[in-house]
């Protein structure tokens, strides 16, 4: 019975959702511009194969050249194809931009639901926490967190010592800072989810806080939670780049879009287009997760986007 | 009121020891320690020369040890001395300080000027291509990668045009207002436009709402100029909500003019931090993180504040 | 129309004139900026470079690589009697060196430099406590007497060929630091470079500090009581741009004169640059001792074999690297001896490029069986290992890519790791943790003995409390013998002989896999002359007073 009760709760039918997000012009675009940029990650291989290079092979014969057949964007400094090293580097963006984003979120949904659920101290403590950390100056912070020596904490060497670790350890710390907004929205619609009939019906019951924080409430915050969740991404893929710039990032030869264009910084007079493109697919992914996540509000969650 | 404030600034408090720790801690468990770092740099040093120094700086102390050191003096007023430049760290950081400080308020104010009137012009031609227009460039400001940005505005005005210097704080010896608003003028551009965006946008939102409450309608039935009614009551009333993000949006300004700074080769508080952190400069590390927090604290208690004063309707007991 | 206003005001901004061009002020642009001036407490080489113009050190070598006097007036010799043997006791021997300092070498605030200075800099250089990094020298230091104002007498606990190398040796002001140094635990601290380091009597060199903004810039003037030729410039001013994009754009608009090859660009960015603008500035380029290697770890199972360290180098194209990416201004290095230095032989073993006899030697250790591309040995492991290098040095990254892909060809999977330069220096390096290679250089003095490199009693360990930089984990015992006979020999020539057997060893056993001499460069306005780069450890700018604009 309380299932069928939270049922009827959902905001609205779907398909008036999706005509809402069909209206938002921006947002339809960028789906369509997203689903481009992923499919060209997912497909880097195939590229690959037709063009016969890879994307981390060397040839110092052919550093710096123009756009030709074989290269579509020419290479770089090392005789690597520039377009095929933007979309492997689009994979490590967008997987970072999407697991730090997804784990930000799990973090901060069940922050929020168990603060807003509980009440009280429990409430006050999480809150006050959650206040800390936004009121941190973040960016000085995964700096510090981005040097910190695995080995001191007792991290085998074979994993502190692999070629992914930079990027499993980017997504960790984005996630770890990440958190507080979702938090924070999660919490209030929890609080006003409490005073709902159907969770004081459940509760009245004597479901078990868990069944009710799962069953009732979580289905019901999960559309602002993924407005939330697509805004951040963008924020994230900037987050990762700019790690990358200052050399904490993602290390090389793993290509990601934030280190190719840290490695072009020093030939900005020299052959500015390899700063350009991947300053242009940073910045043309982030547009679309933003567009994207405020043409999802609008159908997920009308009131809040006036 | 009064209780609110103290409550908030003791939470700020409680805030700033507990970064403290964490920073200390962190810093510790970076790679190496500075001894290390003075070897790379002189192959003629010897482990005596090693130990000496170990023994010197303290750092054959445990991290607590040393935190507690540090804590002791600190709440003494003694903020200890910067490693790698053997000054005072208050002393190294005051400079930095009042350079961000600088560069960050020229373009807090700048962004504020301009994203004020934009998204208000935006609110009253909404749904109409200076809407959209409007729109795109503040989803581009809050999507470019900051040090891209940077980079960018090196290569057009710097580089190409020659315009304005690439970095740097003055032309030495060309003393001058002129030649010092010639070296900020990139970076806060910078600046500026990354925080733009946000501003805006809210801005915009607000007043969409604002436009459409009683009064604004009553005000225009009355038959006042409609410059009037922007202006007076639609942005008045907008610029509650706006505040507050502004003032909360403080760690992301600060967060930009590190980037910012990094790029114009600018020295100042985000750079040292960066550096101190880099160069395993406990103190100076320590006590920017701090200042930078507090700077955000500070900010986020005088929005509260700002935002009760501006809203006769909410009230703190 | 406010718009239009904010405009105009951007645009007579813009339009403000550019500074006039006055040829007796340079500005000289630095990557880095050094964290302070005192002369001991670090030994960065922007420190270096910009004391150099402002306190002589007390002997360097010269851009003709000899030793010569600065604040001295003559190098000591057993041949000129002002360097004599002494008896230590205990059959030991020792070395009196007299040295007599310029008659005219006045502090700037017009206090003389004296035998009190050298014997103060002694005491802090020997005190435990007194924050100074490097006091191998003076420890070495027995006695030391002044025999009158300007004049003093050191003795030294042994005799070695460069027994009377003093090169880079930095005096201290004693009537402005003793105070500072009464607590010498403090003394970093309360030093005058630190407190007010725009003080004259600090400098004695041909400019003095005239104003220091940390981070961002030092203003030279010339010094009222140098002692030797009067400078051309008025002003030197040094800006530091600690972003290489940064610092370019300046040189291109101007706020910049000149970039010098110590702490300015790297060798890859004054190269693109000159392919840019190749009128607009006069580009010098000077090999230099600069020693660019792959240490290897000769415990890790597959490298211990010499056989695949030899493949290893054979098929790397040494040479095809240097040409690409360093348009041949680099050479490639056959052992750590320098061409340039007068020991080098010319008949030792090369490694010219040649994959099929990598690929022979390979198969001949064992390591025949291919599959996936990698080579593995019978009982099945792969021939595979760590290239690692300190992260963001754009050029080195670039060459570690190029090496790793060579090294594919012929079935060596090389993985590259990038770590921070407090990480590789400080860990990896210093103990011995790098699962196979170690790209890094050094820049040396023109005759250094490699006795911390490849002695045996140089390897890190823990029971040494990690002592030494023999980081590969290299034993010979010949190679040990060599090493103390080399300098221990006063003989130049004896130790030619022992120079060669040293070079033959290297490059046959190949503790390290040599790679380049580097290069550095030097980007200069077209009117600026008189740089003079030096090739080795001691930097260009102590000669500015021969620099002029013409």
């Amino acid at each position: 019975m309380t299932a069928a009760l939270a049922k009827a709760e959902r905001p609205a039918p779907r398909n008036r959702a999706r005509a809402r997000f069909m209206r938002h012009r921006g947002a339809v675009v960028s789906a369509l511009v997203l689903t481009i940029i992923v499919a060209a990650a997912i497909g880097a291989p195939l590229v690959e194969g037709w063009l016969g290079h890879g994307p981390n092979d060397p040839d110092l014969g052919k550093r710096f050249l123009s756009p030709t057949w074989a290269f579509p964007l020419g290479t770089d400094e090392a005789g690597r194809d520039v377009l095929l090293r933007l979309m492997y580097g689009g994979r490590v963006s967008l997987l970072v931009g999407l697991a730090a984003a997804l784990a930000s979120a799990v973090i901060g949904t069940a922050i929020g639901i168990v603060a807003g659920y509980y009440g009280g101290r429990l409430d006050a403590f999480l809150m006050r926490l959650t206040d800390a950390v936004i009121s941190l100056p973040s960016l000085a912070l995964l700096i510090v967190l981005a040097a910190v020596d695995l080995k001191k904490i007792g991290v085998p060497d074979s994993i502190a010592y692999s070629d992914a670790v930079s990027l499993y350890r980017i997504i960790f710390i984005i996630s770890l800072v990440g958190w507080t907004g979702v938090a924070r929205l999660v919490r209030g619609a929890t609080l006003s989810m409490r005073t709902r009939e159907f969770v004081r019906a459940a509760v009245a019951l004597g479901a078990p806080a868990r069944r009710i924080m799962l069953v009732h409430i979580l289905p019901n915050v999960l559309g602002p939670v993924i407005v939330a969740t697509t805004l951040s991404v963008g924020g994230i893929i900037l987050a990762e780049s700019v790690l990358s710039y200052l050399g904490l990032g993602i290390q090389p030869p793993i290509a990601s879009w934030g280190n190719m264009l840290s490695n072009a910084q020093e030939m900005l007079t020299q052959a500015p287009q390899l700063v350009i493109y991947p300053g242009l697919a940073i910045m043309l992914t982030v547009i679309a997760f933003n567009f994207l996540g405020d043409g999802l509000q609008d159908a997920l969650d009308p009131r809040a986007g006036e | 009121m009064m209780r609110f404030v103290v409550v908030r600034a003791f939470e700020s408090l409680v805030v700033l020891a507990l970064m403290s720790f964490v920073v200390y801690a962190l810093i510790g468990l970076m790679p190496g320690d500075p001894i290390d770092i003075m070897l790379a740099g002189d192959p003629n040093m010897t482990p005596e020369d090693r130990e000496r120094l170990r023994q010197l700086f303290g750092l054959h102390l445990p991290i607590w040890e040393r935190y507690g050191n540090w804590l002791v003096a600190a709440i003494g007023g003694d903020f200890g001395f910067s490693r790698t430049f053997n000054r005072p760290v208050l002393e190294v950081m005051a400079p930095n300080l009042g350079r961000t400080a600088l560069l960050m308020m020229s373009s807090f104010v700048l962004s504020v000027a301009i994203a004020i009137p934009l998204g208000l012009a935006a609110a009253v031609r909404q749904r109409r291509l200076a809407d959209y227009g409007i729109n795109l460039f503040c989803f581009a400001g809050k999507s470019v990668p900051p040090f891209w940005l940077a980079l960018m505005l090196i290569l057009v005005f710097a580089v190409e045009l020659n315009w304005f210097p690439a970095g740097g704080i003055e032309t030495v010896g060309a003393s001058g207002i002129v030649d010092r608003v010639r070296h900020l003028a990139l970076p806060v551009a910078c600046l500026t436009l990354l925080n733009l965006a946000s501003v805006a946008r809210l801005m915009r939102a607000e007043a969409i709402g604002a436009l459409r409450q009683d009064y604004v309608r009553t005000a225009r039935a009355k038959g006042l100029a409609e410059r009037r009614v922007i202006w007076g009551h639609a942005m008045r009333n907008a610029l509650n909500p706006v505040v507050t993000v502004i003032a909360l949006e403080f760690g992301t300004l600060f967060s930009g003019a590190l980037i910012t700074e990094t790029v114009f080769a600018y020295p100042g508080m985000g750079k040292m931090i960066y550096d101190a952190i880099l160069g395993n400069d406990y103190n100076l590390a320590l006590i920017g993180l701090l200042f930078a927090t507090l700077l955000v604290l500070v900010g986020n208690l005088a929005a509260d504040l700002g935002y009760a004063a501006l809203d006769p309707r909410i009230s703190y007991r | 129309m406010r718009l239009g206003r904010i405009a105009l005001a951007a645009a007579l901004l813009a339009a403000a004139p550019v500074k006039a061009e006055t040829r007796d002020t340079l500005t000289i642009g630095l990557s880095t900026f050094p964290p302070s001036l005192h002369p001991l407490t670090g030994a960065e080489l922007v420190r270096s470079y910009i004391l150099a113009m402002v306190a002589r050190p007390l002997m360097a070598f010269d851009p003709d690589w000899k030793l010569v006097c600065l604040l001295c007036t003559a190098v000591p010799t057993f041949a000129n009697g002002l360097a004599r043997e002494i008896d230590l006791g205990g059959g030991k021997k020792g070395v009196a060196l007299t040295i007599a300092i310029q008659p005219g070498a006045t502090w700037g605030d017009g206090t003389p430099v004296t035998a009190k200075d050298v014997i103060f800099t002694n005491r802090v250089n020997r005190h435990p406590l007194s924050g100074v990094v490097s006091g191998e020298f003076d420890r070495r230091v027995v006695k030391i007497e002044a025999k009158d104002d300007k004049t003093f007498v050191l003795h030294i606990d042994r005799i070695t060929f460069d027994y009377n190398n003093l090169a880079g040796y930095r005096v201290l002001p004693a009537h402005l630091e003793e105070k500072a140094f009464a607590a010498p635990q403090d003394y970093a601290k309360r030093s005058t470079y630190e407190t007010n380091p725009a003080e004259r009597g600090l400098y004695f060199g041909p400019y003095r500090v005239a104003e220091i903004v940390a981070g961002a810039h030092v203003v030279l003037v010339p010094n009222e009581t140098w002692f030797g030729k009067k400078p051309f410039f008025k002003r030197i001013v040094l800006r530091a741009f600690e972003n290489t994009a940064a610092l370019e754009a300046n040189l291109l608009a101007g706020g910049v004169d000149f970039i010098p090859g110590e702490g300015g660009l790297t060798l890859d960015q004054v190269i693109a640059l000159e392919a840019r603008h190749p009128k607009r500035f006069r580009y010098l380029y000077k090999t230099t001792t600069s020693y660019s290697h792959l240490d290897v770890n000769l415990e890790h199972p597959a490298l211990k074999d010499r056989r695949v360290r030899q493949a290893l180098l054979l098929a790397a194209d040494r040479e095809a690297i240097a040409r690409q990416i360093y348009a041949g201004k680099v050479s490639v290095a056959h052992s750590s001896v320098n061409p340039l230095q007068w020991m080098a032989a010319a008949d030792i073993r090369r490694y010219e490029f040649d994959p099929a006899a990598a690929k022979r030697l390979l198969d001949e250790a064992g390591w025949s069986e291919m599959k996936g591309g990698v080579r593995h040995n019978a009982e099945g492991e792969r021939l595979a290992f760590t290239l690692a290098s300190v992260a963001g040095i754009k050029a080195n990254e670039l060459v570690m890519t190029v090496l790793a892909a060579q090294w594919r060809q012929v079935g060596v999977d090389a993985r590259i790791r990038g770590q921070p330069a407090r990480v590789f220096f400080g860990d990896t390096l210093q103990r011995r943790k790098f699962d196979g290679l170690a790209f890094f250089a050094w820049i040396v003095s023109p005759e250094s003995v490699p006795r911390t490199i490849v002695h045996s009693s140089m390897i890190p360990a823990a029971a040494n409390g990690w002592q030494g930089q023999n980081f590969t984990g290299y034993r010979n015992p010949e190679m040990d013998t060599l090493i103390d006979g080399i300098e221990r020999e006063l003989d130049r020539e004896k130790r030619r002989a022992l120079w060669h057997r040293y070079q033959e060893i290297y490059a046959q056993d190949l503790p390290a896999l040599p790679m380049f001499f580097g290069t550095v460069g030097f980007v200069m306005p077209l009117w600026l002359e008189g740089v003079r780069p030096t090739g080795h450890s001691a930097t260009s700018s102590i000669w500015v007073e021969e620099w002029k604009a013409k």
